[in-house]
């Protein structure tokens, strides 16, 4: 079985010496638990032999490497930034429109935009999020950090579609991808069909034990290895995530 | 005695209002002078009867006339509507360079506003009519000619909603002090003046424009049905589209055998 690491060495030798080639894993995560910087360890561990893209939907560049680089960790790392994407395409045209609406348009405001309507943007963020898999060279790491954007702004049958396209490309390149969302947002139908999608599961989670914070690492799923089902407790060094049995 | 006042209150009203005149050949006779300013007025026909072509003559000879004039485009691009008009002699392009004649395409304004949808609501109606009531207000414009409100109506679906369009709309614009033409499309087998039905029965004036085939040939003609404020002719006239702009001479009934 060829595998590869997932940044967290005790994570590693839970799994089967590492994430298996070709799966999709699915992070759950609660408020706290460092999910994100899960998956920026997981995303740098591939950096030296794999393609990484880190995209994210909720950081701007600059936070992603100044995060890579407070850990030591290598920065080549792409960055596929829709949160920036959807600010400036979205919102930014949702606050210019609110101004209109509110103070009223004069000429210019048309004639100005007259001018620059050749800018043809496409905002389908679940098309770009495909797009941008699809032109990796194998092998690759994909992270999407975090599934949630797409199931707040599109249908969860599209959303659910298009993860599955993109595991099966994951699959047959012999590449690994790493997918983060919250535990218990959405519909049970939802969480079932990302979680039949998924080869790994690992949920983080937080628990209170007589006035200590227990952090642990919960291994749900491997397919094919319904016996690395386990709990890790962890907790966060200045290498980042540490796990321990 | 009822028709004598009858006819004192016309004579009254046509004392009373200011006329726009709206230049085009033979229109004002059949008018009385032109169309009562503040008057929202239908223009309706079937593809083909010239309601682009005369509405854009209308706004043409008032921005000559130095009453600053506005066309807004919903369906066709400003762009390609210029080119259309500049073998009219009646065009002038100085018009468009001093900002006498303005045209402006409504999906634009459609994007500026978050208005590219399918359907609007009640209070997209009121950002709507604000928007246009906005762009008269700001150049002074007393001449406006909308490309046509059956498009703009067709994403306002239900009726009570375009009446409240329409409404509104002639509301702020007769305060404004601009005389409007809304060009309203119908299929050429239609019974009524207006595709909803309802934009016919709140406009201030009615112009028909259709296609009437005689001996052979297609005739383009127009008819007055009705206009607050004046009196007219409720008579057809034949529509002639010329190089020089459009020309209206009554339809000669006898001996025609249409």
């Amino acid at each position: 079985m060829e595998a590869v690491s997932t940044g967290i060495p005790t994570l590693d030798s839970n799994l089967v010496g590492g994430l298996p080639k070709g799966n999709t894993v699915l992070i759950y995560g609660s408020p706290g638990s460092g999910m994100e910087l899960f998956a920026k360890q997981f995303a740098q561990a591939g950096a030296e032999s794999e393609n990484v893209v880190y995209i994210t939907t909720s950081e701007r560049d600059d936070d992603i490497l100044s995060t890579l680089e407070r850990y030591k960790w290598s920065q080549d790392v792409n960055i596929l930034n829709l949160s920036t994407m959807y600010y400036e395409q979205i919102l930014a045209k949702q606050l210019e429109i609110s101004r209109y609406r509110q103070e009223g348009i004069q000429l210019d405001d048309i004639r100005s935009f007259t001018q620059n309507k050749d800018e043809k943007v496409n905002t389908n963020f679940l098309t770009i999020l495909t797009y941008g898999i699809s032109k990796l060279e194998p092998p690759f790491r994909v992270v999407i950090d975090s599934l949630d954007f797409f199931l707040e702004h599109y249908e969860h049958e599209d959303v659910i579609a298009t993860m599955r396209t993109i595991k099966a490309h994951t699959l047959h390149t012999g590449s690994v991808a790493l997918i983060t969302m919250n535990k218990g947002v959405y519909s049970t139908r939802t969480h079932s069909s990302i979680e039949g999608i998924a080869d790994c599961i690992i949920e983080l989670g937080i628990k209170i034990e007589e006035k200590d914070l227990k952090r642990y690492m919960f291994i749900q799923k491997l397919l094919n290895y319904p016996n690395r089902v386990g709990v890790l407790n962890y907790k966060f060094t200045d290498k980042g995530f540490s796990a321990t049995e | 005695m009822g028709s004598e006042s009858l006819e004192a209150s016309e004579g009254i009203a046509n004392i009373d209002r200011d006329k726009c005149r709206t230049g085009i050949d033979g229109l004002d006779n059949i008018l009385n002078g032109g169309i009562p300013r503040g008057n929202t007025v239908l223009i309706t026909g079937s593809c083909g009867t010239g309601k682009t072509t005369m509405s854009l003559e209308y706004l043409v000879h008032g921005a000559s006339n130095d009453e600053p004039s506005l066309f807004i485009s919903v369906t066709e691009d400003t762009s390609k509507l210029l080119n259309n008009m500049i073998p009219y002699e009646f065009f002038d392009n100085t018009l468009i360079e001093n900002g006498k004649l303005v045209l402006i395409d409504m999906p634009v304004m459609y994007k500026r506003l978050g208005l590219d949808k399918s359907e609007f609501t009640t209070e997209d109606i009121d950002v709507i009519v604000q928007a246009i009531g906005d762009i008269v207000k700001e150049l002074g414009i007393k001449r406006l000619v909308i490309d046509s409100i059956t498009n703009v109506c067709f994403q306002l679906k239900t009726n009570e909603k375009i009446r409240d369009f329409i409404l509104q709309l002639g509301k702020v614009l007769s305060g404004l002090g601009c005389t409007s033409l809304l060009v309203s499309e119908i299929s050429p087998a239609e019974q009524r003046y207006s595709l909803y039905g309802v934009e016919e029965a709140i406009a201030d004036g009615i112009i028909l424009m259709s296609n009437l085939e005689r001996r052979g040939d297609l005739l383009r003609t127009l008819q007055v049905v009705k206009m607050r404020g004046t009196t007219h002719s409720r008579s057809k006239y034949v529509l002639d589209m010329t190089h020089i702009g459009v020309l209206l001479v009554p339809l000669l009934k006898g001996g025609g055998g249409i």
